[in-house]
């Protein structure tokens, strides 16, 4: 892929998943948030595979546009929010602390990222050019190689995050479990809206 | 265009992205939304830095990749446990707001 090629694949992506992004938080409606997030996901993992981070570009498309938004859109439509089930959303003083403290946390790492070359005059022509840099060869990113490196040098991790996920399963079933009995029992806890209503009858 | 630091303005933008939608929105679908745009913004510095930091053939060659891999784990599991609890909130209170779950009285 020419250099020129991949400065413009780039931006297009990365304007699609900043325009996704900003969708994804300011839609009201959570569905079309699930659905811009898809978007952005598939943007991000265009970004990966033109990071020459190949298996990792498709292990994103499977795993979170495909397994765990397909979790989210299931879960929606497992609880199926009515218009008047979805939250009001906060007024103007809301919106301006949140964004204030965003852009707060954007500045920061703005600056960060600017002065970092400032900082490290050593380091290698630091607004690193991706398609300048010495190619890594056609095995790099490769689910061959990743997974060589993985299984040789990282094994220890990889055994942990296998634990994590498996304590997740046991998690995520327990719960549900657990309110399915409790449920069942009816244990005497009322919801708000019921709680408002015995109020107003009060 | 390309580069490193382009990598990392799109993620910090992400990042600050995500962190309006945890901060300013009600809904907790959404806000587990945000939570997983934040990881992955992380993701992809994570891949940028490895990928501008890697050497053909030398050891760890990856390690960026094997980074974004694990947080990738973190997500999936984060997601299980979240929407597990969200159903549990949504059975036993009928509410998606995150308003109505700011008293701690069961």
């Amino acid at each position: 892929m020419s250099p020129w090629l991949q400065h413009t694949s780039f931006a297009i992506i990365a304007a699609i998943a900043v325009l996704a992004s900003i969708l994804v938080v300011t839609r009201r409606n959570p569905i079309y948030s699930a659905l811009f997030l898809i978007v952005l996901f598939g943007a991000m993992a265009m970004i990966f595979l033109l990071l020459e981070a190949d298996f990792l570009g498709f292990m994103q498309l499977l795993v979170y546009a495909g397994a765990i938004m397909v979790l989210y859109l299931f879960v929606i439509m497992l609880i199926n929010p009515r218009e008047g089930d979805l939250p009001e959303e906060g007024g103007a003083v809301d919106r301006v602390v949140a964004g204030g403290t965003a852009s707060l946390v954007f500045c920061l790492l703005w600056f960060a990222i600017h002065e970092s070359a400032l900082l490290h005059p050593e380091l290698p022509a630091v607004p690193v050019v991706f398609p300048e840099l010495a190619s890594l060869g056609p095995e790099h990113g490769g689910a061959a190689a990743f997974g060589r490196e993985l299984f040789h040098e990282h094994l220890l991790v990889f055994e942990l995050a296998s634990i994590l996920i498996l304590v997740g399963i046991v998690g995520a079933v327990h719960i549900s479990l657990r309110t399915r009995r409790r449920v069942s029992a009816g244990n005497g806890l009322t919801p708000p809206a019921a709680r408002a209503e015995e109020a107003a009858h009060v | 265009m390309f580069s490193l630091t382009a990598c990392l303005y799109l993620s910090a933008f992400l990042f600050s992205v995500g962190i309006y939608g945890v901060l300013a929105r009600r809904n907790i679908l959404v806000i587990l939304m945000s939570l997983e745009l934040m990881l992955n913004a992380v993701n992809l510095a994570l891949v940028a830095f490895g990928r501008a930091h890697a050497v053909a053939g030398a050891a760890g060659e990856h390690r960026g990749q094997v980074f974004a891999i694990m947080v990738l784990a973190v997500a999936a599991a984060e997601a299980a446990i979240g929407l597990s609890l969200l159903l549990l909130i949504w059975r036993k209170w009928r509410t998606i707001d995150v308003r109505d779950l700011c008293r701690m009285n069961g």
